[in-house]
């Protein structure tokens, strides 16, 4: 037990992620008092100091937040790196299963990062409004933000520290490839259905953004999400890895693939959730989302799209038959 | 263009409605249980589209799979008597519960108590347990296969899978 904490690894990522959250701590502290105290009525020194304080604030979070961003991408990299260390496990999915905390870690870690795209948008739109006009919602979102990053904290080292490197885990092969006749698609799909359902989605979210229909957009982009990632990981990554019986969405992280899985994975889940967020700002706040975070949205999910159906349309030109 | 991209919205949103609905619709999963077997008889398998109830493999074969029924009429498929055996431990309904295996002698659905179980046949999971109807002096009863299952003494153990085969 906690053998995997010799790894350089696993230290320089749990490093990291105390120091940031003493960083986000302090700057948590400082929020709370202004968050309380804040009173735009009032044209006090105190109310004064305490728009410098807020300044600060968001500074320290925006470093903070935008390190997360780095850390989850270095998450996925230890994790996958411990697979040489862990018995049985043949990438990150078998050392992610190798204890009861990892698939809590993961959702956690997804859920701050959709957390955290929202907060860009209300500090982007406060900073904009140049009398900090939502600087209360702001506030409020990192609090809760801050609970979620400690419980991350608690999970970061909880699931480092019980990994049990002689205890054989369950590669990917068994936890996502034999399923013994069972269909592991949503809806019943099949993956034809599966294949149109994800091209129909992504013109579904161009459409919705270009008329502006934003509920229809949350949905679109939320099922175009959900749909991706088994489109992801059933039929594209089987190109990626060129073998039909390969399913899994940790092998594509590794050195062998280029570490394309990165920029799948990145792409897929940033535009969407730069797109949901981008929705439900301009919702919470009655703004209008600005045309370069659409285009932004576009492009990382027009790019994901483009990644996945070359790796088909490669695999075809090449070998003249589909897997 | 501003009066073909709503058309195409809706035309878009429609498609994948049906798309998921007919989906859902068509799904076809493997049948895990079955209610309402009150007569507490057999019930033919469905090969290939039922799901082991222990071991969650597909049944394949109807050779040596077994029936566990239990008084409310509830009834579970097993791929092999051993998994039959390790999922029945600890039921309430341990005791009356009817269990029907399918013999390899006799091909035919018997009282998993009133069978005779080989100990080195082939079987699913390799546990060596094949059920028969007819006795002989390699048989061995349902109580003893049991304990075997249990304390582990079957082929997939190699030190028994070497004294029984000699591999």
């Amino acid at each position: 037990m906690g053998e995997v904490l010799l790894s350089k690894d696993v230290l320089v990522y749990l490093f990291s992620e105390s120091l940031l959250f003493i960083l986000l701590f302090i700057a948590f502290l400082v929020s709370v008092k202004v968050y309380l105290k804040w009173d735009f009525n009032s044209f006090t020194p105190n109310q004064f100091k305490l728009e410098q304080e807020s300044y600060l604030v968001t500074t320290i979070a925006f470093f903070i937040f935008i390190m997360k961003f780095f850390l989850i991408l270095y998450f996925a990299f230890t994790v996958d790196n411990l697979s040489t260390l862990v018995a049985g496990a043949m990438c990150g999915a078998g050392v992610i299963q190798s204890n009861s905390y990892g698939d809590y870690l993961l959702i956690l870690k997804l859920s701050i990062l959709f957390g955290l795209t929202l907060w860009f948008y209300l500090n982007a739109y406060d900073l904009e409004s140049k009398n900090y006009q939502w600087f209360k919602e702001k506030s409020a979102l990192f609090i809760f933000l801050f609970i979620f990053i400690l419980a991350e904290l608690y999970l970061d080292f909880a699931y480092f520290t019980n990994i049990d490197t002689h205890q054989p885990v369950s590669c990917c092969s068994a936890l996502f490839g034999q399923l013994e006749g069972a269909n592991p698609l949503p809806f019943g799909l099949n993956t034809v259905t599966l294949l149109t359902l994800f091209y129909l989605l992504f013109i579904l979210v161009i459409l919705t953004l270009l008329l502006n229909q934003t509920y229809l957009y949350i949905l679109s982009n939320l099922l175009f999400l959900y749909i991706a990632y088994y489109a992801l990981v059933y039929f594209f990554g089987t190109y990626i890895y060129q073998l039909p019986t390969h399913k899994c969405p940790f092998c594509m992280l590794q050195k062998e693939y280029y570490y394309i899985g990165y920029a799948l994975w990145f792409s897929l889940f940033i535009g969407s959730f730069i797109g949901i967020n981008g929705a439900i700002s301009s919702i919470w706040l009655k703004q209008e989302t600005s045309v370069d975070a659409k285009k932004v949205v576009v492009a990382l999910l027009g790019f994901f799209l483009f990644l996945c159906s070359t790796y088909v349309m490669i695999y075809y030109f090449k070998n003249g038959v589909w897997l | 263009m501003k009066k073909i991209l709503p058309l195409l919205l809706i035309i878009t949103f429609m498609a994948i409605v049906a798309m998921i609905v007919v989906s859902m619709a068509k799904e076809s999963q493997p049948i895990t249980i079955v209610k309402g077997n009150m007569a507490m008889k057999p019930i033919d398998i469905k090969l290939n589209a039922t799901n082991d109830t222990h071991c969650k493999m597909i049944i394949k074969s109807i050779d040596n799979s077994a029936e566990v029924v239990s008084p409310d009429g509830r009834t579970w498929f097993f791929d092999d008597v051993g998994c039959m055996v390790l999922w029945l431990e600890g039921k309430k309904f341990k005791d009356d519960a009817k269990l029907w295996v399918h013999t390899i002698d006799s091909k035919k659905w018997i009282d998993a108590k009133k069978a005779y179980y080989g100990v080195t046949d082939h079987t699913a999971m390799h546990y060596g347990f094949g059920a028969r109807e007819k006795e002989s002096n390699r048989t061995i009863g349902l109580d003893e296969m049991r304990l075997r299952m249990l304390r582990g003494e079957n082929l997939t153990n190699p030190k028994i899978r070497k004294k029984l085969l000699g591999e």
